[in-house]
């Protein structure tokens, strides 16, 4: 069963900068969202709050009906929201299963034993890393960290998957493999927001997108429409493009 | 190995090291009891230290309080309840300073440790000075060294057999994960903070358990003997010198180096410290992950 999210006035500040002002957006059961913006716009940090990493400072994040705005990491993954980071982080002293194993032990369901390897090798192949449990992080090539990222964000069995740039970094024919694993996603049923830079990415996968500048969402609506606003085209290409 | 047969080949060598006492002179005894001392303190101290990579140096901070628990309270209790009491102030005291101080990492966490064992030996100095106006205290217990030993050896087998059972289990995993990287771990449904304090409860519990239980051998006890920092230190390079994230690893080290010890102090009891200041420098310069993993690496090189 997917959830909904929802994102009502989220408010955040370091120090004397307001890095996130009174954001408010939602996602429909299995939708797949693009969150845009230029670099520093804020959308990290909004991923952040979402995920518990950051507390907010106003606001009020919602996974269907539960309140999740105060919870920290640990328990926003047991509401079933689970993320991929900027910069893959891969737990290195684990192997590829045991880093995917690890969100099947501490997720919602807490599966352990030779049902949590099973379910563990489903997830790898789920991503394209059939049979490669066993190997050693370190040795994985780039886009194969960034599978095993998601096969463990996967593992948690989450309905809201965040994706922080998950796509950035990938040559063009890793990239069409990374897009078509999203779109199985999709299939499965998960919600997905998709912080991207790649404009490819977001128009093969986004039905609808949020554009933020300066901690402020300025778009929002179908992604073709929305990719055309000259507000948008300005936050990112500045007044000469408009 | 399988595992029945390894808990069989386990039993088999705890029962020859049980029986030792009754073949080998006293002497040789007080060196297994020391031996299996350290087993039981590194093997404990790398229960939390070893997989998430925080560096205590309050290890002699429990193991004294635990050493005095037993001085101040051996003519009020019976023994048994002595060393309950022992481990439930161990547990208490870790708790506190779990909570206060799981946030610090890095070098920040070893500073904080190492002051927590001067500070805990500074204030009983203190309190036996000006409250109980006792430098020293005397522990008369019926217990000949052989006793001593076995009480260790099976606090010692307890520790391994806690050891072994964490890192099969969930917790296990946690731990290396939280090791690497915490903000993932957390994110992957772990609640980093209380997994983390439960080890550190659980270590420093052991820890103050071994303090308690060798107590007795000294007869006599005053701060600067059961608060010395150099059981901290030899405790870490133990651990590290075996391969801390490993369930023998804190063995394989303890029992090489203690013996070196032993021999060094008697040896050359005035260069003891110099000696063993470069010894550590060496271990962590050649084996920064331990000997048994050294091992591995050399095997897995010879092969094609």
């Amino acid at each position: 069963m997917s959830a909904e999210l929802h994102l009502s006035h989220l408010h955040k500040r370091f120090g004397g900068l307001v890095a996130v002002r009174d954001v408010s957006f939602s996602l429909a059961p299995g939708e797949v969202v693009g969150l845009l913006g230029p670099n520093g716009s804020g959308k990290t940090t909004v991923m952040n709050m979402i995920s518990g990493a950051l507390p907010c400072d106003g606001g009020s994040v919602k996974v269907g009906t539960t309140d999740i705005t105060r919870m920290k990491p640990h328990r926003v993954a047991k509401h079933g929201v689970a993320r991929t980071f900027q910069l893959v982080r891969p737990l290195p002293t684990l192997t590829v299963g045991e880093n995917v194993m690890l969100s099947l032990a501490f997720g919602k369901k807490r599966h352990w034993g030779r049902e949590a390897r099973d379910l563990a090798e489903e997830k790898l192949a789920f991503v394209g890393l059939e049979g490669r449990g066993g190997e050693q992080v370190g040795n994985l090539t780039y886009i194969d960290q960034k599978r095993m990222e998601m096969a463990r964000a996967l593992a948690s069995e989450p309905d809201i998957l965040l994706l922080d740039e998950w796509l950035a970094g990938l040559n063009p024919s890793e990239l069409s493999i990374g897009i078509e694993l999203v779109r199985h996603l999709q299939g499965q049923g998960i919600t997905v927001l998709l912080v991207e830079h790649i404009m490819e990415a977001v128009r093969a996968l986004c039905s609808r997108c949020i554009v933020m500048s300066a901690g402020e969402v300025i778009a929002e609506g179908p992604s073709a429409e929305v990719l055309a606003r000259p507000a948008v085209i300005k936050a990112y290409l500045g007044d000469d493009h408009a | 190995m399988k595992t029945p047969l390894a808990f069989a080949l386990a039993a088999v060598v705890l029962a020859a090291l049980a029986a030792a006492p009754l073949f080998i002179p006293d002497y040789w005894t007080g060196v297994l009891l020391g031996m299996t001392g350290y087993v039981a303190l590194a093997t404990a101290w790398a229960l939390f230290s070893g997989p998430t990579r925080y560096v205590s140096l309050a290890t002699v901070a429990f193991f004294g309080v635990g050493a005095y628990t037993v001085a101040v309270l051996n003519e009020v209790l019976p023994y048994p309840l002595v060393l309950l009491c022992a481990g439930g102030i161990g547990a208490a005291m870790a708790l506190v300073v779990g909570l206060s101080t799981l946030r610090l990492a890095g070098v920040y966490f070893v500073i904080f440790t190492f002051g927590l064992a001067e500070l805990v030996r500074q204030t009983v100095s203190w309190w036996e000075v000006n409250v109980t106006y006792t430098m020293g205290r005397y522990v008369f217990l019926p217990f000949e060294g052989r006793h001593i030993y076995w009480q260790l050896l099976a606090l010692a087998a307890v520790t391994l057999l806690i050891s072994w059972a964490i890192g099969r289990s969930r917790l296990g995993l946690a731990l290396k994960a939280i090791g690497d990287d915490e903000t993932v771990a957390a994110h992957a449904g772990i609640n980093v903070t209380r997994i983390k304090l439960m080890l550190f409860v659980i270590s420093a519990t052991l820890i103050t358990l071994v303090g308690a239980i060798q107590a007795p051998r000294w007869t006599y006890i005053e701060p600067s003997i059961v608060f010395n920092p150099t059981v901290s230190f030899m405790t870490l390079i133990m651990a590290l010198l075996g391969g801390a994230m490993r369930l023998w690893g804190p063995l394989v080290g303890a029992v090489p180096l203690f013996l070196l010890f032993e021999w060094l102090s008697v040896s050359f009891p005035d260069h003891f410290s110099i000696i063993l200041g470069l010894l550590f420098i060496l271990i962590v310069f050649v084996m920064p992950q331990g000997v048994l993993a050294k091992l591995e690496d050399l095997r897995g090189r010879g092969k094609p």
